[in-house]
């Protein structure tokens, strides 16, 4: 995909649930499917050859119904859940041959995570929540409180740091579950269904928050959600995920235009296009005819709907920051709203 | 003679019948039965084959008697050796007894009470709990009862204290092995069920009567149990949620049981505390016929004695001393609600 080492890389991770799970993977290599594993030896298959790279700096996201495995497959990576077979390499090491110091090492310094019952520890207040991760390093206290205040400053928390959990809403305490991933600066965070609990105002809110957040910190995040609108918002490459098997993963704008599969067509036709797609999914290269005007690379088309009154007849310039990278018709804008149906429909 | 002889004889065992006979002591029961010359015949037509039954028509199968002095035996025999290890671990805890009695009996009324009073407000908080503590234990001294409860009460607060340090490390073991938990559920079981004097019959025979040890590991015994399972189940109920992010934020288990499991569990570990407590005050009292001194002295006087008066006061004593526990220790209980949900 690209030429530069991915932070995290997976490859061929199985995972089954039962008491003699390692005797099951000959099965499941000799293409017995989750169905039959369950009916024939009462063995759940969690996840099937998985091949993903995360890159560093980007947000993956990793999308499914439930029980398609993504929570699973999110706690492989910091070893909460051992593979069955398969794996995990973590900045070039593979996780899976730590010792037990080493791996919590491991999880101290280079991973941390955001759940989505946000598990902050009811009887400390929130400051020495946000604090915890460094407190489990060993950092003095007056490092870790200015360390801890500093990100729930940040994540819009300061007066609240001598409550206790219990008193926040939902939102304020994934405020709080976020301060102490950050706090911990570590440079991988997986986000295992952070937003999913929250009213979907909030969740909005926390989206733009994590954006603006990444902007500054280009941290590799780990993204779990069930919701595709909140994965093609967050997502600078998106896995798509059913029945603990990677059905398609890409660019999200590319699974969006191109779909590889009825379930994922199912899945994309639902949502609001004109919202979701960006300029550079429709545009062409540059030719050269009359411009009404120039469009940022990044706008969503609903924007040049909105500039355009409608007009199909328009033609607009593409500029990425100063340079003009290409062209857009309005005509192949509307074109793009309507969902591809498989070749049969 | 005998209903079950026909079957011995079809088993062709009657030879090695008649090589034995009981050489067990006659009960009173055969006696009575010999000697008003009552011989077979009289009984039920179909008795049960039982030890004695069987023994009836054949002499070389034991009777039921023997078991029961095959137990005796065994413990007689196995009892110097379980003297010679459990009397010097045991040691200390009379030594406890007696200091803690000896203690509460040398500090003065005057400064004990207040001690007391101050001990109460500081656990619980509560004036109304406070003033109650107060006027419970000024109640108790005005009917001369001062000194006999104080006793009680020394030996539920070395008691409480022993199991509370015993107690809580089981629980946590128990609560991190499942087949830990499996080997010692039902000998916590056995414990609580086996009736309170059973237990005593056993430390008569390992220790002196004069040694307060005998009646502060029957108390232990039975009192631990309460504190032992909520500590398990206190813990093993802490939010997976909770634990599983502590793990993600790579604590050892030794960081996890300080920060996380066990302020968790408290509530659930002083619930056990309370009950550990109430069923020391229970036993404290069952103890003084092993020579256990307190309130409960006073009871078995008027068990004795039918001194109905002496033995009313002090169970309205042991009342009150009851209820001051409860109280004391549930308000501290209620105090420790770790999780700020009010205010």
């Amino acid at each position: 995909m690209t030429d530069k080492t991915p932070k995290v890389r997976l490859r061929g991770l199985y995972k089954i649930f039962g008491p003699n799970h390692k005797d099951m993977m000959q099965h499941v290599r000799a293409g017995m499917g989750k169905p039959e594993l369950l009916e024939q030896h009462k063995h759940v298959l969690g996840l099937q050859d998985i091949n993903v790279d995360m890159q560093a700096g980007e947000i993956t996201v990793v999308m499914g119904l439930s029980g398609s495995g993504k929570s699973t497959l999110i706690r492989h990576l910091n070893r909460l859940i051992d593979p069955t077979a398969g794996e995990i390499i973590v900045d070039g090491i593979d996780v899976m041959g730590l010792s037990d110091d080493v791996l919590r090492k491991m999880r101290q310094e280079k991973m941390s995570m955001v759940f989505q019952k946000f598990a902050l520890l009811p009887h400390r207040s929130v400051l020495q929540n946000a604090a915890m991760a460094l407190e489990v390093q060993g950092v003095d206290e007056k490092t870790r409180t200015a360390e801890g205040m500093k990100w729930l400053v940040r994540v819009g928390l300061d007066g609240y740091e001598h409550h206790y959990p219990a008193q926040l809403s939902g939102g304020m305490q994934q405020r709080v579950g976020i301060a102490r991933a950050l706090t911990a600066n570590t440079d991988i965070m997986l986000m295992d269904e952070a937003f999913s609990a929250l009213d979907p105002l909030i969740r909005t809110d926390m989206q733009n928050l994590l954006l603006e957040l990444q902007a500054e910190l280009h941290k590799t995040i780990v993204f779990i959600t069930h919701d595709l609108d909140e994965a093609l918002k967050l997502a600078d490459h998106l896995v798509i995920l059913k029945d603990g098997a990677v059905i398609q993963q890409g660019e999200p704008q590319g699974i969006l235009m191109n779909p590889s599969d009825p379930y994922i067509e199912d899945f994309v036709s639902d949502i609001n296009r004109s919202r979701v797609l960006r300029v550079q999914s429709v545009m062409e290269p540059l030719k050269g005819t009359k411009f009404a005007g120039d469009v940022d690379i990044r706008a969503n088309l609903e924007s040049l709907i909105a500039r355009s009154e409608g007009d199909t007849s328009l033609h607009y310039r593409v500029m990425d920051g100063d340079v003009a990278v290409g062209e857009l018709h309005m005509r192949d804008l509307v074109k793009a709203l309507v969902p591809r149906i498989s070749s049969a429909a | 003679m005998a209903f079950y002889e026909g079957l011995f004889r079809v088993l062709g065992l009657e030879e090695w019948c008649g090589t034995g006979a009981s050489d067990a002591p006659l009960s009173m029961a055969d006696l009575l039965a010999q000697s008003a010359g009552d011989g077979a015949g009289s009984g039920p037509a179909f008795p049960f084959p039982s030890l004695d039954n069987l023994n009836e028509s054949c002499g070389n199968f034991a009777q039921t008697r023997d078991l029961t002095k095959g137990l005796e035996d065994a413990f007689l025999s196995a009892k110097d050796s379980i003297k010679a290890v459990l009397d010097p671990i045991t040691q200390p805890l009379s030594w406890l007894l007696d200091g803690a009695l000896w203690m509460f009996a040398v500090i003065p009324w005057f400064i004990m009470i207040p001690i007391l009073v101050a001990i109460a407000w500081w656990a619980s908080r509560s004036i109304a709990v406070t003033v109650f503590v107060t006027f419970a234990i000024l109640l108790l001294a005005f009917v001369d009862h001062y000194a006999v409860a104080m006793q009680t009460l020394s030996i539920i607060f070395v008691c409480t204290g022993i199991s509370i340090l015993l107690g809580v490390p089981t629980g946590i073991a128990m609560s991190k092995s499942d087949r830990l938990q499996k080997a010692l559920v039902p000998v916590l079981d056995l414990l609580q069920t086996l009736p309170t004097f059973v237990y005593l019959i056993p430390l008569i025979f390992l220790f002196s009567v004069t040694e307060s040890k005998l009646y502060g590991i029957a108390i232990i015994l039975y009192a631990i149990v309460p504190v032992i399972r909520l500590t398990d189940l206190g813990i093993r109920l802490v939010d997976k949620d909770v634990i599983e992010a502590a793990n993600a934020f790579g604590m050892s288990s030794n960081q996890r049981l300080a920060k996380v499991e066990l302020p968790l569990a408290l509530p659930n570990i002083m619930a056990g505390v309370n009950q550990t407590i109430m069923m020391s005050l229970a036993m404290v009292v069952i103890a003084s016929l092993v020579s256990a001194p307190g309130l409960g002295v006073n009871v078995l006087r008027g068990i004795r004695n039918l001194e109905l008066g002496v033995g009313i006061v002090a169970g309205i004593g042991i009342v009150l001393l009851a209820v001051i526990l409860d109280r004391v220790s549930k308000a501290a209980l209620s105090r420790v609600d770790m999780t700020h949900k009010t205010h």
